[in-house]
This record gives structure tokens, C-alpha cells and sequence, in this order.
């Protein structure tokens, strides 16, 4: 297997680097043994493609497939209220990546702790920030991003897949939840 | 009368222990007849203010982003730090994080404060030491922050020279904090970095005053002349010098040289970066070609005949890039000498004849007086000789270069603002090239691109060249820098904002690192200007809001006045003028409040973060410098937002307002510990989005000390814009209301339902102080 390697070719981590998906089954485990996920979708989502609609879409349908609660960081919150979907909060990706560092922080709707986050769509080197948060400091939390480029701070992260590809797997992740019906 | 300053700085206790300070001793000051007392921290040491930040820190906490997870500072490494590990010197993944921010303002704070010392150096051999340092009319609390922070009054450059002997012994001292074996906890870097901050912040003030004071600037001039900018602005007739930096005193022999020959018709001056403010400061015939990301861009036009750099904010391979056009080089600074040859001994002649023959690429000089003459008559020299010939390629050429394309996507992967870059190239295969020019706006003008391309495209002049046309076309007004805010204008305004009325103080700053162009500065700058709101400027971020020009084509400079009033734009200048944002909200507390400022830090930085409803932006912040800037107004209490690629500079500066404990004041009126609304929120911040940034600009507006009026006026503005770019109401106005007059009128109906959800309970509005000693019955820190 190819190894992966991070997106932005300069954001080279440390010694700890994520496992690479390469099949939706592989984050199966850690996402249905998680008790209290949650989505954290930032404002790249908007103008990203998933088949019809945006990677905003994808979120919408994610969430309520798996019953999961979203945090929209940046604006990305209107393009969600927008489509009449408000099982949604919004938190700054910044103040998220502080927030949770701290194990018994509840969440914005008191909904957590949570013990993994699902994230993408933030701009790639504040989303790489942010995983390093989690990472060295949110060691009570799992973290998989589902962006197209990897993230080597994330527990596990596609490998900079081709899009369709990536489009894909996508698919498979939301039938594992229960969703793409 | 003069004497020897000595200072022993107090014995601090915080949570960790107790400290004793350093003793200080420094040059001559004029010990003059200032009657104000002396306040309590003159000349601090590196840990007198050591409580102070502790305080802040307590309330703003550091949150960590590790940008590398080792270390590789001393042989005993590379240390790795992940999973709680420590290096061999003991370090913890945090205090190494804070090591390197404390490195980042130490160099930052290095880069001002040798460029303060140079320019007080050269000036006291050209004026003399007894030359007076003089603001401008209306000022007559001039450098604030010197009172504030060493407690005297400088009057002339010699006393210039004495307060820059103390900023550099500090600097000493912080510098060797980083080392192996010294600082090791977060707290105490994090304290240092405030430290360097606050020293950075002298630097700056000083610098600005004397080069004002001596060189003919504007001085405190809210009239200062509007002068012309952009790529299309520089006349392809005349021969051109570029001057690219920092420092005005090369630059300024050059336009000296051009005025005293009167050979304006022949030359004329153009500057990037903070360089092009302080030329024009002083010669209103100079102009502004851009901030730092059109380095690049300008040199590729071919457009400069001869190319000047001074200190701070150069590319580094100048040289090289100036020789794929053909123009010369003269570096002036003993910090950025480019590899070139000193030729400072040599007769100008033979100078000028190796630069035009092209014998050698440049020269470094560290005699500035020759450098007007020979830059002027080499760019006369080589104009004919060049033909103004630049490497953009032409259409035709890209086209056919394009069809090679690996599409290996290198170039995207190594674009720090991720750039459809290959997308563009495959497009501009097929002649199109509307997706190269779209890029053009979006870049930042590293040339990252370019060094990843295995095909070794010169993919930013690719760009350049498909905005060939909107490039020629570009031609804006901006407004230079004026200097120091008057006294009188404080006076004026310092009630409104103490209170609220003026909803706040924003002040843009910084670098060109921008994610999406320098269009957004503008942006944010017209939402809040519109909403009466003071804006200031400076560096590169006050050239990026000229760009934008209306239906009419006026910039913002000529649609607003720049007093420092609400609805205005101030542009205060260039790098070393962000003193007088600082100076501004110091004087607020000296005037409007009539406080002690002579070295009286804590109080003043008290009273500035619980009243006066400043933030600064900096939505490019790329540099250390920036850091260092940042990290002054952190102690000052005025909260920083920078732009998402600001998220790099790996630690944040962040409240918990779910957390009320952290919010208790005392109410210096009765003693009591009083809980208020996180206001400032967070005192370091990186958006994601201007829309974000947009938000929380209103919302850390917000202060304890809020009359009433002022608060509802903040609220329905922060309510406003969140509605405006997030889509709904925001669900935390209810805990910004602590009486029902604070309620905007408007929207009244929704904050009382929201209050009654949330069991709203009605508080006092304190007298706020974060300061025990502040009680007015008396109390003790
Ligand atoms: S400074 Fe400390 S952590 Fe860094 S390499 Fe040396 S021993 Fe390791
Ligand atoms: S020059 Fe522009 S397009 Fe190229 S890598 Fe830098 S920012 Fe991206
Ligand atoms: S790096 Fe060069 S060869 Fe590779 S895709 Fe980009 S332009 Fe094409």
C-alpha cells in the first residue's frame, strides 16, 4: 500500500501520523462503537461537490442517517439553516479545537462529551491545526476526518484520493449509518 | 538635570511562587521636570509584570496547536514530545509550544527594535543628539507608550537612544529564556511573550517618532496627503527605483537625491511594503505600488530599473529575480546584505558603471548617502538599456509550454492557499486563460507553485500575465500615514467609546497572507465603518483597502476622512505607526480619565481592557513581527483576530464563556466580586472566514464597562452582523444584558423571551477592575 503522505506537501507532523482509509469498512468499529460522535463541518462544504448537491448535503443527510449532532464552524451554519436543517450548532474551529481539549466539555447543546468528532470542510492547514489540538491534547476523543486530502493528525484520513474515488467511499461511509437510501 | 537610571523591579508573587525581578540599570535619561508621580512599575523587568499576565492568562488560556511535535533546538535531540513525552531537558509539549511563541516575538520584537535603533542611530549623526522628538500639534502627551512603560518623557533623539538601551536589554533577557535549560513553564514563556510584546511596542513607538519628528512626515495629520497607488499608477516613461522594506533612510536619499536634481520628470519612486508608507510620508510624489505579495509580480512586470531593499519583509532571492530582468540591486541594510558585494568605499562612478554594465547584479551599501545618486543615475542608465523588459511570457508561449503539463498536481499541493493551479494550467492549454487570472486575485505571490513544478513553469508570471489587463489598469488612492492620534481628537471621542456610543475601535493591520485577497480587508472595513464604528490602518493591510474602488472610483480613502472618528479611516502608516493604535487607547485612559500614565502599566492595561471596545485585525498576519505586534496589544488587554493561515502561528488565546467563574471583575466602586459577560471573549483568535471574523469583531467590541446605551448599541450591531452572515439570532445575547435597559429597542420582544428561557437575573454594571488595588476603599493584590 502507497503510503500517505499529507496534502499541502510543507505540513509534515511528528512521529504519530494518520492510518489511511482505504476502505470505508476500516473506520466502521471506531464509529459505531462511539457513544457520543459528532460532525464538524466547516465552511469549504459549501462549494464542495458530493453528486448532486455539496458536501453541506452530504452533512444534512450524515446527521440524521446516524442521529449524529453538527457543528458548523465559520459561516457554514447558514448554508445549513438555509436548507431547513437545524440540528445544527456553530462554533468557531478555533474555539472548538480549545474546547475540546477538555474532557468533560459538554457541547455546545450539552450533548457530548464526545468521544469521536467526524470533520471536514475546514481550509486544509487550520483543519491540520485543529486535529493537532485533538491529537496532543484530546487524547479522551477519536478523530477521522473525511476530507479528499489526508490529515495526518486525524486517527485515520483518506489518502489524497481521487475524487470520484473519494466520492465513493463517501457513499459507503453513509450506508454503514444507515443512510444513501 | 540627567542621571543614571537604576531600577530594581518589585518581588512578584503569583500561583506559582515568588520571584524576584531583575535589576536594571541603562543609559542616561533626562530626569526632567515631569510632575506627575512616579507610577509603580517604571522600566519593568521581565517578570515585574509577571502578575498582570497571569491574570490575563488565567481568564485567556493558551490552547496549543502543535505545528511540529518535536523538537531539534540542541543536540540532545530531536526530542519527541507526542503522548506526554518530554525531551531531554525536560520540556513538555507545552512549554515547548510557548518556547517557539516566545521565539516568534523575540524575532519579531529583534526586527523593530534594531530597525528603531538604526534609524535613531543615523539620525542622531545627522541631526545631532539634542534634536527634539516632536508628534505633532495637539499632541501634547506624546509616546504614550514610552510613559507608560519607562516612565519618562523623551525629548530628543538622545533620550530616543537611552529607551531603545532598555528595550534591548530586555530583548537580551527574553532571548535567553528560549535557550535549553532556562524557561520551563507555559505560564512564564507565555508572560515572556507579553514581555516582548510590550517591548516591541516601545520599539515601535520610538522608531516612528523620530523618523517623524526629523524627516518632514506628516506629523498627527488627520489631512495627510492622499497619494496615488497600484501597478498602473507608475509611469513606463520615466526610469523606475523600487524601493522594497522597512526602512526610510535609503529610500528617502533617493527621493532627496531626485528632488535636489529636479529630475522628477526622468525617475520616479515606488515602494512595497511599509517602505512605499514611509516614502510617501515624506514625498507625496512617491508611490505606493503594493503590499509585500506584489513583490513578485512587480520585479516579473519589469517595470523597476533598479530595485532598493532595506530590512524586513524582502525576498530573500531578490537577487535572482532581479536578474531575470535585468534591473540592479542595492541592498542598504547590514541585515539583509543578499550576498552582494560591499561596495560601500567605492567611488560612486565605478559603482554605477559595474551596475549599468551589468558587470555585477547589485551592490550592498551601507553608506546611504550615496545611494540616491547612484540608484538615480543607474535606473536612468539601464531604462533605455532594458526597455522596461520583464518574463511574462507571451499568451502564445504559455499556451504551448501548458501542453506539456504533467498534471502531477505539485504545484496545488504546494500552494499554502491550495489554488486550482494545474486546473488553471490545462485550461490555458486550451486558451483559456480566465482560471489563471481568477488565481491572480487569490494569491499571495510565494512562487511555491513554481519551485514544485518539475516542468520548472513559471507559473506565477503566468498568472501575472493573464491579469496582464486588470493589472495595467490598477490605480487607487490611498490615503499615507498621518502618525499619532491629536489629544484633541481623544478628547472628543474618549467619552463614546469609554461608554459605548462609538460601538468600537478596529484597527486593520499587518501582513498580505491573505486566504482569499486583499478585497476582504476592504470588505470588513466598509461593514464597520458604515456602522460608525472608528477603523484604523496600517502596513500592508491599509494598501489592500484602497484597491476596492466604488461606482464612482473612489477608494475608501476618498469616500472617508481619516480623523479618528466614527465612520472615518484612519491609515496611521506603516509597521512601526501601529504604536500609535496602542498610544490611542493609552491616551483614552490618560485623557478622557484623566489616569497617571508614567510607569503605571497594569493600571492603564486595566483600564483599557474593561473600557475601551478596541480589536485589531490583522486578516494577512504572515510574520513574527506580526506576532510580536499582536502580542502587545495582548498585554494591553485589546484583543487580536487574525486570518485562518494566522491559525499556523500554533496557539490560540481563548475565554471560556461557558465557564462564569472566569468572568468575576471587582467593582472598584465597593470591593464586591462582580460576574460579567465574557467580554472580550477571547484575546487571540484565528476565523475562518471574514463572515466569522465579521462576528466576533462586533461581539469583542463588548466591555464590562458598557453604559446602558453603549451596550444596546454594541448588541444590535453584534445581533446584526451574526444575522447578517451566520442566519439566525445569537442564542447568547440574553448573557450580555445586565439590566433591562441595555436591551436594544428594536428587539426587545425576542432578548426578553430568550432571557426568560435562560432564568435571566438582573446584575450590577461594576466599576471594573481586574486590579484589587484598584478598589477604592483600598485593597491589595
Ligand atoms: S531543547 Fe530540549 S526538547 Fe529541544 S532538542 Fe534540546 S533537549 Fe530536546
Ligand atoms: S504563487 Fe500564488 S498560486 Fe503559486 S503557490 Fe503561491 S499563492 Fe499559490
Ligand atoms: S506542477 Fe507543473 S507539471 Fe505538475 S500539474 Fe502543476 S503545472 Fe503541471
Amino acid at each position: 500500500m502507497m503510503r500517505a503522505i499529507p496534502w499541502q506537501t510543507g505540513e509534515i507532523c511528528g512521529p504519530d501520523s494518520a492510518k489511511a482509509i482505504t476502505k470505508a469498512a476500516q473506520i466502521e468499529r471506531d464509529i459505531k462503537k462511539a457513544k457520543k460522535p459528532v460532525l464538524v463541518i466547516g465552511s469549504e462544504a459549501l462549494t464542495q461537490k458530493h453528486r448532486k448537491g455539496t458536501m453541506v448535503d452530504y452533512a444534512i443527510e450524515f446527521s440524521k442517517a446516524a442521529k449524529i449532532p453538527i457543528i458548523a464552524t465559520g459561516n457554514a451554519i447558514k448554508a445549513f439553516l438555509e436548507k431547513g436543517f437545524d440540528e445544527v450548532s456553530r462554533m468557531g474551529a478555533m474555539e472548538l479545537a480549545f474546547y475540546l481539549q477538555d474532557p468533560e466539555w459538554t457541547g455546545p447543546k450539552g450533548n457530548g462529551p464526545f468521544d469521536l468528532i467526524l470533520v471536514y470542510g475546514i481550509p486544509y492547514y487550520m483543519q491540520w491545526t485543529l486535529l493537532s489540538a485533538v491529537m496532543n491534547f484530546g487524547d479522551h476523543m477519536t478523530a477521522i476526518t473525511l476530507g479528499r486530502h489526508y490529515q495526518p493528525h486525524a486517527k485515520w484520513s483518506f489518502p489524497n484520493m481521487k475524487e470520484n474515488r473519494w466520492h465513493d467511499e463517501l457513499d459507503e461511509i453513509l450506508k454503514m449509518v444507515g443512510g444513501g437510501k | 538635570m540627567k542621571k543614571r537610571v537604576r531600577i530594581k523591579s518589585d518581588e512578584a508573587t503569583t500561583g506559582l511562587g515568588r520571584f524576584r525581578g531583575l535589576e536594571i540599570s541603562i543609559g542616561e535619561l533626562v530626569d526632567d521636570d515631569w510632575d506627575e508621580p512616579m507610577g509603580p512599575t517604571p522600566m519593568p523587568g521581565p517578570t515585574t509584570l509577571r502578575s498582570w499576565d497571569h491574570k490575563l492568562l488565567s481568564r485567556y488560556q493558551p490552547s496549543y496547536m502543535p505545528y511540529c511535535q518535536v523538537c531539534c533546538l540542541c543536540t540532545f535531540g530531536k526530542c519527541d514530545l507526542t503522548g506526554n513525552k518530554k525531551g531531554a531537558c525536560g520540556i513538555n509539549m507545552q512549554a515547548q509550544q510557548s518556547r517557539i511563541v516566545l521565539a516568534a516575538a523575540n524575532i519579531g520584537t529583534s526586527a523593530h527594535l534594531a530597525h528603531a535603533r538604526h534609524l535613531v542611530d543615523h539620525l542622531i549623526d545627522e541631526y545631532g543628539p539634542r534634536a527634539p522628538l516632536i508628534q505633532g500639534p495637539g499632541t501634547e502627551i506624546h509616546a504614550p507608550i514610552t510613559r507608560l512603560i519607562t516612565g519618562m518623557r523623551p525629548r530628543t533623539l538622545e533620550d530616543a537612544s537611552a529607551v531603545l538601551d532598555y528595550a534591548e536589554s530586555q530583548l537580551a533577557h527574553l532571548l535567553s529564556a528560549t535557550a535549553t535549560g532556562q524557561e520551563g513553564h507555559w505560564m512564564d514563556f507565555e508572560s515572556k511573550v507579553f514581555h516582548a510584546g510590550m517591548t516591541d511596542h516601545l520599539a515601535l513607538e520610538i522608531g516612528d517618532l523620530a523618523q517623524i519628528s526629523t524627516l518632514d512626515f506628516p506629523q498627527a495629520d488627520p489631512e495627510a496627503p492622499l497619494v496615488e497607488a497600484g501597478f498602473g499608477n507608475l509611469d513606463p516613461e520615466k526610469a523606475t527605483v523600487l524601493c522594497i522594506g522597512h526602512n526610510i533612510v535609503p529610500a528617502a536619499a533617493v527621493t532627496d537625491y531626485i528632488t535636489e536634481k529636479k529630475l522628477g520628470n526622468e525617475i520616479e519612486v515606488g515602494g512595497i511594503c511599509c517602505t512605499a508608507w514611509d516614502i510617501t510620508r515624506r514625498d507625496p510624489n512617491a508611490k505606493v505600488v503594493g503590499p509585500i505579495s506584489w513583490q513578485l509580480r512587480f520585479i516579473r512586470s519589469g517595470k523597476a530599473d533598479v530595485i532598493i531593499v532595506d530590512e524586513q519583509c524582502v525576498r530573500t532571492n531578490v537577487v535572482e529575480e532581479a536578474q531575470k530582468v535585468k534591473a540592479a540591486v542595492i541592498s542598504t541594510s547590514d541585515k539583509a546584505v543578499m550576498g552582494l558585494p560591499d561596495r560601500s568605499d567605492d567611488p560612486v562612478d565605478e559603482i554605477i558603471d559595474d551596475l549599468v554594465s551589468g558587470k555585477i547584479p547589485g551592490v550592498y551599501m551601507s553608506d546611504h548617502k550615496k545611494v540616491g545618486e547612484i540608484a538615480a543615475k543607474v535606473a536612468i542608465a539601464l531604462k533605455p538599456k532594458r526597455k522596461k523588459k520583464g518574463i511574462l511570457p507571451s499568451k502564445a508561449k504559455i499556451k504551448k509550454m501548458a501542453a506539456d503539463c504533467k498534471k502531477c498536481m505539485e504545484c496545488v499541493r504546494a500552494c499554502p492557499n491550495d489554488q486550482p493551479v494545474q486546473e488553471a494550467v490545462l485550461a490555458a492549454q486550451q486558451g483559456n486563460f480566465a482560471p489563471l487570472e481568477e488565481i491572480y486575485h487569490n494569491c499571495i505571490g510565494c512562487a511555491r507553485c513554481e519551485s514544485a513544478c518539475p516542468n520548472d513553469y513559471l507559473l506565477h508570471s503566468w498568472m501575472v500575465k493573464a491579469a496582464e489587463p486588470s493589472c495595467d489598469k490598477e490605480k487607487f488612492m490611498v490615503r499615507t500615514g498621518r502618525g499619532a492620534i491629536q489629544d484633541t481628537e481623544i478628547r472628543r471621542v474618549g467619552q463614546p467609546i469609554v461608554f459605548g456610543e462609538i460601538p468600537g475601535v478596529i484597527a486593520h493591520v499587518g501582513c498580505a497572507n491573505y486566504p482569499g485577497g486583499g478585497e476582504d480587508v476592504h470588505h470588513m472595513m466598509e461593514e464597520f465603518a458604515s456602522r460608525r464604528y472608528i477603523i484604523v490602518a496600517s502596513g500592508c493591510a491599509a494598501m489592500s483597502a484602497g484597491q476596492v474602488l466604488d461606482e464612482a472610483g473612489k477608494s475608501i480613502y476618498e469616500r472617508r476622512d481619516g480623523e479618528f472618528d466614527a465612520g472615518m479611516v484612519v491609515n496611521v502608516g506603516s509597521c512601526v505607526s501601529n504604536s500609535h493604535i496602542a498610544g490611542a487607547a493609552i491616551k483614552i485612559a490618560a485623557i478622557f480619565a484623566k489616569r497617571n500614565l508614567r510607569g503605571n502599566y497594569e493600571e492603564i492595561a486595566d483600564y483599557i481592557y474593561n473600557r475601551v471596545g478596541a480589536v485589531g485585525i490583522s486578516w494577512g498576519a504572515m510574520s513574527q513581527k506580526a506576532a510580536s505586534i499582536a502580542a502587545g496589544f495582548w498585554r494591553l488587554g485589546v484583543p487580536v483576530i487574525v486570518g485562518p493561515h494566522g491559525s499556523k502561528y500554533r496557539r490560540m488565546l481563548m475565554g471560556r464563556a461557558d465557564k462564569e467563574k472566569d468572568w468575576l471583575v471587582w467593582d472598584a466602586r465597593t470591593g464586591d466580586r462582580v460576574s460579567v459577560a465574557p467580554g472580550p471573549e477571547h484575546l487571540f483568535y484565528a476565523a475562518e472566514t471574514v463572515e466569522e471574523c465579521n462576528v466576533l469583531t462586533a461581539k469583542l467590541c463588548l466591555r464590562p464597562n458598557d453604559t446602558s446605551k453603549g451596550r444596546s448599541i454594541k448588541l444590535s450591531h453584534y445581533i446584526d452582523v451574526h444575522e447578517k452572515y451566520y442566519g439566525y439570532f445569537p442564542d447568547d445575547v440574553w448573557t450580555y444584558i445586565r439590566r433591562d435597559s441595555d436591551i436594544p429597542i428594536t428587539l426587545k420582544d425576542k432578548i426578553l423571551g430568550q432571557m426568560k428561557e435562560n432564568d435571566w437575573e438582573e446584575r450590577r454594571i461594576p466599576d471594573p477592575t481586574l486590579l484589587k488595588r484598584m478598589i477604592m476603599s483600598g485593597g491589595a493584590d
